[in-house]
């Protein structure tokens, strides 16, 4: 378990004033003091020569004192008197820290008594942060993602919590999104991976896409096509590694015998998924089955950089091409590992 | 860079409009301002000089061309936009559109330096295959079922076009999301004020709120100094749905959608004219603005989302 104080902490955790903010002040009185700030702010600047609107000073400049700062912030003080303390925890992506933490011992749990998971390969994981990890996908539901990013931050906290990327119509799925997306969960596209690879976080993806999460029981174990090669594309434009992860047992959790189409169209779903379980038992039909789970990391790869603009498709989806096929030996080592889908 | 000498602002009576001359002339109380709207704000009666302007009339155009060669105007603010939408869907667009083509129409004759315009971060549309975080590039997609926000899709499709022919003319265009604050009232903030806050079962997405006085602050920035471009105008840090409305001591009442947006229908939100989806997608699926831009270029807002909200709760239990 980690100590709670060296993990870094969110950027927007605001601590709100402590108890000693009891006082009551009344109507009046607040809304007079606002006017008296307000009438303030507006006196220095006019006074402050030249000094253009919200503006912050030169870094290298010799200030005495900021007033409008100083004004600013004591009609900020002002303004959240007589809020209720409560510390806000989330992210900019919505990663609700308390929650992953009430979830960890859940999680601890899944990982060692409900799948048995199995790790292989974690002398590859690169030293450097962040990297992004792909995976192969199965099973409706993202526990894969969600486990995946369990293991990683337990293994080497130096990921701090990687983000597992959904396919689109997961995101329209009401509890699942707003769950999922607390857990750390964002949906996949280029803009969302760029934006956490530049800030230092890693992300887990998922190329196969919709069509990897839907496959049937019979198609098990059998990559999908891997998109249009955005995953090599995100590496090479932000310069990161990316780590190829081959998934044995998630596709398992939820083997889909047959999808049917036109039922789902009637409830405004993309398809509609039949399991053993699903939609037979309803709701408990989204319990996932136990299955023995294998996850087998393989050597970091770090894509060619194309440097002919021409020949820059054909180096990505060569590149892709090797990534899957990859990922697809490391799934083959994972089901060597196991004697059956429980064991 | 030399601040303008004259300034002119249409839609003068909206909340916005007034605050923002108050503040220029607070700045500088000699500043030259034209006001144009159909009634005088009394609050500035005197301080500037008013002329009466239906921009819906099919002359508005020739009338405001005029008007703004003969003060010599050097930069013409835009905010004649409906601040809550209203029944009447024709009238919204006459005004909004049609409005706004006549000052484009007005501005391209007289030959003005610059232009800003107000706009919405509204308008990239509340989707789930939104990025988490929208930029001033990613496509206006609006919402099919509020018509404010389609209108003001039309306006910005127009204005590109228009600034593509009209180069000499520099264009601001400031895209805020939700403003709140003790003195803003609108569609918005009524809906917030309900004891019981009706929201989309099973989702909670995160979103962004501005500080009106971070918004006045980037108008008048804008409007004394040259910083053409599209620019995303939001506060610091998304909070959750379901935070806004606990830090503001309210109940959350989750409906299934089918039956939220059924039972919603009739009276739809604020009597708007609109399905009630056109509303409540805001409070289901995500439209996170960056502001990274922005924030770079008019400098810091002073009030995160959290602070803005704090300040638009605490002004209302007054």
């Amino acid at each position: 378990m980690t100590t709670g104080d060296d993990r870094p902490q969110p950027e927007n955790v605001i601590q709100m004033p402590a108890r000693e903010e009891e006082l009551e002040l009344d109507a009046e009185t607040l809304e007079t003091l606002r006017e008296a700030l307000d009438d303030l702010r507006r006196e220095i600047r006019l006074r402050v020569p030249d000094q253009s609107v919200g503006s912050r000073p030169e870094p290298g400049a010799e200030s005495e004192i900021d007033f409008v700062a100083l004004v600013d912030g004591l009609r900020r003080r002002l303004s959240t008197l007589g809020m209720r303390e409560r510390t806000v925890e989330v992210d900019d992506f919505g990663l609700d820290l308390a929650l992953v933490e009430r979830a960890e011992p859940v999680l601890d749990w899944m990982r060692s008594v409900y799948w048995r998971i199995e790790v292989e390969g974690l002398e590859h994981l690169p030293e450097s942060s962040p990297a992004l990890f792909v995976a192969n996908r199965a099973g409706i539901l993202p526990w894969d993602g969600l486990m995946l990013a369990h293991v990683i931050r337990k293994a080497a906290p130096r990921f701090e919590r990687p983000r597992p990327m959904l396919a689109d119509w997961l995101v329209t799925l009401p509890f699942v999104q707003a769950f999922v997306a607390r857990m750390g969960g964002v949906r996949a596209c280029r803009e969302n991976a760029d934006r956490l690879l530049r800030t230092g976080r890693s992300v887990i993806a998922f190329p196969e896409g919709a069509k990897g999460a839907t496959k049937t029981f019979r198609e098990r174990y059998r990559l999908k096509r891997f998109g249009r090669g955005g995953v090599v594309r995100a590496a090479i434009e932000n310069g990161v590694p990316i780590v190829p992860v081959g998934l044995v047992g998630p596709e398992e959790a939820h083997p889909v015998m047959f999808k049917s189409h036109r039922v789902a169209r009637g409830v405004g779903l993309p398809f509609l998924p039949v399991t053993p379980t699903f939609p037979l038992l309803g709701p408990l039909g989204a319990v996932p089955l136990p299955t023995k789970w294998v996850m087998v990391f393989g050597e970091p790869m770090t894509p060619p950089v194309p440097t002919d603009a021409a020949a820059e498709a054909l180096v990505i989806s060569q590149a892709n091409a090797a990534l899957r096929e990859r990922i697809q030996a490391l799934v083959e080592v994972g089901l060597d590992r196991r004697d059956s889908v429980w064991d | 860079m030399k601040s303008p000498s004259r300034i002119a602002v249409t839609g003068l009576n909206s909340e916005d409009g007034v605050r923002i001359v108050e503040r220029l002339l607070s700045r500088d109380p000699a500043a030259k301002i034209m006001g144009l709207d159909l009634s005088r704000p009394l609050r500035l009666a005197g301080k500037i000089d008013f002329h009466a302007l239906d921009l819906t009339s099919p002359t508005a155009d020739v009338v405001l061309a005029e008007r703004l060669a003969a003060e010599g105007v050097e930069v013409l603010v835009h905010l004649a936009f409906r601040s809550s939408p209203t029944p009447d869907i024709e009238e919204d667009h006459e005004l909004e559109t049609i409005g706004s083509l006549h000052v484009m129409n007005a501005v391209a004759a007289a030959k003005l330096p610059r232009l800003v315009v107000s706009s919405s971060t509204m308008l990239y549309g509340a989707r789930p295959d939104n990025p988490n975080y929208l930029s001033e590039s990613h496509a206006l997609r609006g919402h099919p079922d509020a018509h404010c926000v389609q209108n003001r899709v039309e306006v910005e499709n127009l204005l590109a076009d228009w600034s593509a022919r009209n180069a000499e003319t520099e264009v601001t265009i400031l895209r805020s999301g939700w403003v709140v604050g003790p003195s803003r009232s609108n569609y918005i903030s009524r809906f917030f004020e309900a004891p019981v806050i009706p929201t989309v079962l099973g989702f909670d997405p995160l979103l962004q709120l501005l500080h009106e006085d971070d918004l006045l602050d980037v108008y008048e920035e804008s409007i004394l100094h040259s910083h053409p471009g599209i620019w995303n105008v939001v506060g610091r840090e998304a909070l959750p749905l379901s935070t806004l409305v606990a830090l503001a001591g309210k109940r959350r009442l989750a409906l299934p959608s089918p039956l939220l947006y059924r039972a919603t229908d009739f009276p739809s939100i604020e009597q708007t004219g609109d399905r009630p989806a056109g509303f409540f997608d805001y409070l289901r699926y995500l439209w996170v603005a960056d502001g990274e831009r922005a924030w770079a270029e008019f400098g810091d807002p002073v009030y995160s989302t959290q602070e803005a909200w704090s300040s638009f709760v605490s002004s209302r239990r007054l």
